[in-house]
């Protein structure tokens, strides 16, 4: 049946299409009567950096070991460079996998480690240790090929997992939540060097996690995912300005909700009222909805300004949160569902142009996207 | 995928393993049927003789010591046990933790003989307790403890003790100290705080540790064969000696098959009464 | 805050209701080894002299080094059988569902409750019925019945604990399912294995009940030897073999606890 459907498409069989890395087509995972992954679809381009982004629950994790085959799906196929993996063994599938806590073998060296997966491919012992030995180079770790895994830092066993995923030049490369075991200081800098190691062996990658500030920042597109389904796919910047979802806008970063009225829409743009003020927003997400709907306003921190009392939706400053590169205010206003305004001020001037108990006004200046309000 | 590697392969030695021991239960249930033939290993046709015979007197009072000394047994080695589990559980030194465990549990692996031996030593006439009473002036003549359902039932709590230590420690281990503590910041003095916390608390323990040290004792053959001598007799013994002195094994599989029937009912029963105190200490 | 008078004395009481615990428990092995040392032939309190001789006779009773070597045939191959059975199947118990699964695994579980005697008995009936010779192979059978249950639990922990990701990591790497139980899971479980084969080396050695039933004069192990010695002789010299025994015990559950720990066994809710 999936078969079928696959033909049905407007887009090419994966087979014919060179560049598409990974396609994922109307894949669904049961467990019992929960329905974990709903028919999900994907394109991956080869050689790039994919995200699935969701809280816990939403079926990244599923979907990730679907695509490593260590779960069966109940329906839809699975391709990776054009080759259908849906019957094939994990073990045969040339997928490197970077677990959440790496799953480095404790009873064998890092050296073994790295070479288990070329050992099990029957490569000369030769060739598995100038491979080995070539890898560890990459990853820094030459010095350390006799260390147990136990005997090494977090930092240090993670590239020991993404060179052991790497070694055996897999089609693609899993990583699941690879960050999560780091302190918060390691993470950035790892963050850094596995997207370096990636783009120079152009690996296709699929990498998953919660955490949106490390989707945002490593990946090249992003698919968030939120109970069992893929809610919206697009790059970081797409992702963050323009979500075409309700929950996509307030799953990633940080968002003020202000209730509005649709006042009319003109090809791909539309403008809602908040109060007495006008903000243009994309048409799509409002679409069949009729001038004078309720919808809901969805504005970033940072597409905010605050100005001179009488300019924008009214408000009073309530508090500042220092944050070094940015001071965020919080401004008491009623146009705001919460009664609270978040408001990102680049600069540590803030506190000073605007202490606590002035009256100011807050206006629009970046992007905004508006959503039909919530069913109750 | 769906293929689940070395299933077969491994399923296998483990279902002859269980075909044996089906084998012989089989073995014991069908000989509980047939008739007892004097002198022949062979038995004869199907009776239900073996299991009228249960009824006589000198047969059912057998079970029925063999079910008090079971009780006794069980009910002093719960009183026994449960001040070594709870210093195992609450005490703060790993030293002595660990010292206690292990003092504990080497006895379960030392095997009956060795520790009955040991045993008719400490209870002997010119044996242990006896010499040191002797020496101190207490008694002039020995107290007679071998060959007593008394003598007995010490050494069979010596027996039961470890594992119902080690079920009572496992209960006493799940009880957050938090409740204890909390139960005497709300004014409550030790010994109310034990019966009103601990105590009901530990029950699941307390009703496992009691249902095994039944099955245990029951289980018991080298205790009450050599300290009981022949003069406390226990189905047990009664099954050994039915079966190496007149042979008549017939009669020894129908013993055999009562006793692992009530096994199982007092197992059952614990359970029964096991469930709704886990419903009461649900965690 | 001091604790009130009622109180200390209360926990003093305790202390020392747990000292006459841990005195009853230690009792028996104190006095064993006082009487083998003993040089007197009857066994009395308090020895009267220091004598090594009844180990010199222990060591040198020829039933005690028939039973000792039967034992340890017996031991060899009912718990090496036991570990490879109890192993395969606690790996099944862990991993898979299938048809009758739960029927097994409560017959296999079976002989922790069940009366030692009535397998014994029920194993001397069955190879009566299809004439096999009362040799080792019924002893051996009756005994990895008897032992299977700890292996199976000991593995069985060894698997629960066992990342299952370590797994998925090996076939991720290309590894078939027999490289990763080669390579990754035996490897990872050889401590519980290690431990679960001792366990039940210790109590197939020791087990006397069931193999007073199924053994003959010429399998007859230790124990039983042990418990046909004290039928007719009142000497010390068992008490002298009880204290090889005790120390010997002691020497292996110390090393099985160095592989498994015994806060695991803590977790044990039945076991014999």
């Amino acid at each position: 049946m999936a078969a079928e459907r696959l033909h049905t498409g407007t887009e090419a069989p994966a087979a014919t299409s060179a560049r598409v890395g990974v396609q994922i087509d109307g894949v669904t995972k049961k467990f019992g009567a929960f329905t974990a992954l709903h028919e999900a679809w994907l394109k991956i381009e080869q050689g790039s950096f994919m995200t699935l982004l969701g809280p816990s629950g939403c079926g990244k994790t599923t979907l990730l070991n679907l695509l490593a085959g260590f779960l069966e799906a109940n329906g839809g196929e699975i391709f990776v460079d054009g080759q259908l993996m849906t019957e094939t063994p994990p073990y045969a599938r040339e997928i490197g996998v970077v677990f959440q806590n790496y799953a480095l073998f404790p009873h064998m060296s890092v050296e073994k480690n790295v070479g288990y997966g070329l050992a099990a491919r029957g490569v000369p012992k030769r060739e598995i240790a100038s491979r080995v030995a070539d890898m560890l180079a990459l990853v820094k770790l030459s010095d350390f090929g006799h260390r147990k895994p136990k005997e090494l830092s977090g930092g240090q066993q993670q590239r020991v997992a993404l060179a052991r995923a790497l070694v055996i030049r897999p089609k693609l490369l899993l990583l699941d939540e690879p960050f999560s075991a780091l302190d918060k200081n390691l993470r950035g800098a790892m963050q850094v060097e596995i997207k370096e190691i990636q783009r120079s062996l152009g690996v296709t990658t699929i990498f998953v996690t919660h955490d949106q500030s490390e989707a945002l920042s490593m990946s090249d597109r992003i698919a968030v995912m939120s109970a069992g389904r893929i809610r919206q796919v697009g790059t970081p910047d797409e992702i963050y300005r323009r979500p075409t979802d309700r929950f996509v806008a307030s799953f990633v970063g940080d968002v003020n909700v202000l209730p509005a009225k649709l006042e009319r829409r003109l090809d791909d743009r539309a403008s809602v009222m908040v109060g007495a003020v006008r903000v243009e927003v994309p048409a799509g997400t409002v679409d069949g909805l009729a001038p004078g709907a309720a919808v809901d306003l969805f504005v970033r921190p940072d597409a905010l300004a605050i100005g001179e009392k009488g300019s924008g939706f009214p408000g009073t400053i309530a508090a500042h949160v220092y944050q070094g590169s940015h001071v965020d205010v919080l401004v008491d206003s009623p146009a705001t569902t919460g009664g609270r305004l978040l408001v990102r001020v680049p600069g540590t001037q803030a506190p000073h142009r605007w202490p606590v108990g002035q009256a100011v006004g807050v206006t629009p200046t970046g992007d905004a996207v508006a959503f039909p309000p919530e069913a109750a | 995928m769906k293929t689940r590697p070395f299933l077969a392969l491994f399923v296998s030695p483990a279902a002859l393993a269980a075909l044996a021991l089906v084998g012989a239960l089989a073995a014991i249930l069908q000989y509980a049927f047939r008739a007892f033939v004097p002198g022949s290993m062979e038995p004869g046709g199907l009776t239900l003789a073996n299991f009228e015979a249960l009824l006589r007197p000198l047969y059912a009072g057998v079970f029925l010591q063999t079910v008090w000394i079971c009780l006794i047994t069980a009910l002093v080695t719960l009183v026994v046990a449960y001040p070594l589990a709870y210093a195992i559980v609450r005490s703060r030194s790993v030293t002595l933790k660990s010292f206690l465990l292990i003092t504990a549990l080497t006895p379960m692996f030392l095997g009956e003989v060795v520790r009955t031996y040991s045993w008719i030593i400490v209870l002997g006439n010119s044996g242990f307790i006896n010499s040191v009473l002797r020496g101190l002036g207490l008694i002039e003549r020995p107290i007679q403890l071998m060959f007593t359902t008394t003598g007995v039932v010490i050494a069979l709590v010596h027996v039961t003790l470890p594992i119902m230590t080690i079920m009572l420690a496992a209960a006493l281990s799940h009880i957050d100290a938090a409740y204890e503590k909390a139960a005497t910041s709300l004014g409550a003095g030790p010994v109310r705080v034990f019966l009103t916390v601990t105590l009901p608390l530990s029950m699941p323990g307390i009703v496992a540790g009691v249902t095994t040290a039944f099955a245990w004792t029951f289980s018991a053959f080298a205790t009450p064969q050599m300290i009981g001598g022949g003069r406390v007799p226990m189905v047990s013994t009664l099954i050994y000696q039915l079966g190496f002195a007149s042979f008549n094994f017939p009669f020894a599989a129908a013993l055999s098959v009562t006793g692992l029937a009530l096994t199982f009912a007092v197992l059952a029963l614990a359970k029964a009464a096991l469930s709704p105190l886990e419903r009461m200490g649900a965690h | 805050m001091r604790r009130p008078l009622s109180h200390r004395l209360l926990g003093l009481a305790g202390k020392i209701a747990v000292g006459l615990v841990v005195a009853f428990i230690l009792l028996p092995a104190v006095v064993v080894t006082m009487s083998a040392f003993n040089d007197k032939a009857i066994m009395n309190f308090p020895p009267t002299g220091f004598s090594t001789r009844w180990f010199a006779r222990a060591f040198s009773y020829s039933d005690f080094s028939s039973g000792f070597r039967n034992g340890l045939i017996v031991t060899a191959f009912a718990s090496t059988i036991a570990l490879v059975v109890g192993t395969g199947f606690a790996f099944v118990l862990d991993r898979y569902e299938f048809r009758g699964k739960k029927a097994m695994e409560a017959i296999l579980t079976s002989p922790l409750v069940i009366p030692h005697f009535t397998i014994g008995l029920g194993f001397l009936i069955l190879a009566a019925q299809i004439h096999a010779a009362r040799g080792f192979a019924v002893v051996v059978v009756t005994h990895v019945v008897l032992v299977l249950p700890f292996v199976m639990r000991s593995v069985y922990v060894s698997l629960r604990n066992l990342d299952a990701r370590l797994e998925l990591a090996a076939a991720s790497l290309g590894a078939r399912p027999g490289r990763t139980l080669f390579t990754i899971t035996l490897p990872l479980l050889l401590p519980g294995l290690v431990s679960g084969w001792l366990f039940a080396a210790i109590l197939s050695f020791n087990e006397f009940t069931a193999s007073l039933f199924v053994t003959a004069q010429a399998t007859q192990t230790l124990p039983v030897a042990m418990y046909n010695y004290v039928r007719e002789y009142a000497d010390p010299t068992l008490a002298a073999l009880s204290v090889v025994y005790i120390v010997v015990t002691a020497l292996l559950l110390t090393i099985a606890n160095r592989f498994l720990g015994l806060g695991k066994v803590l977790n044990v809710e039945h076991g014999r």
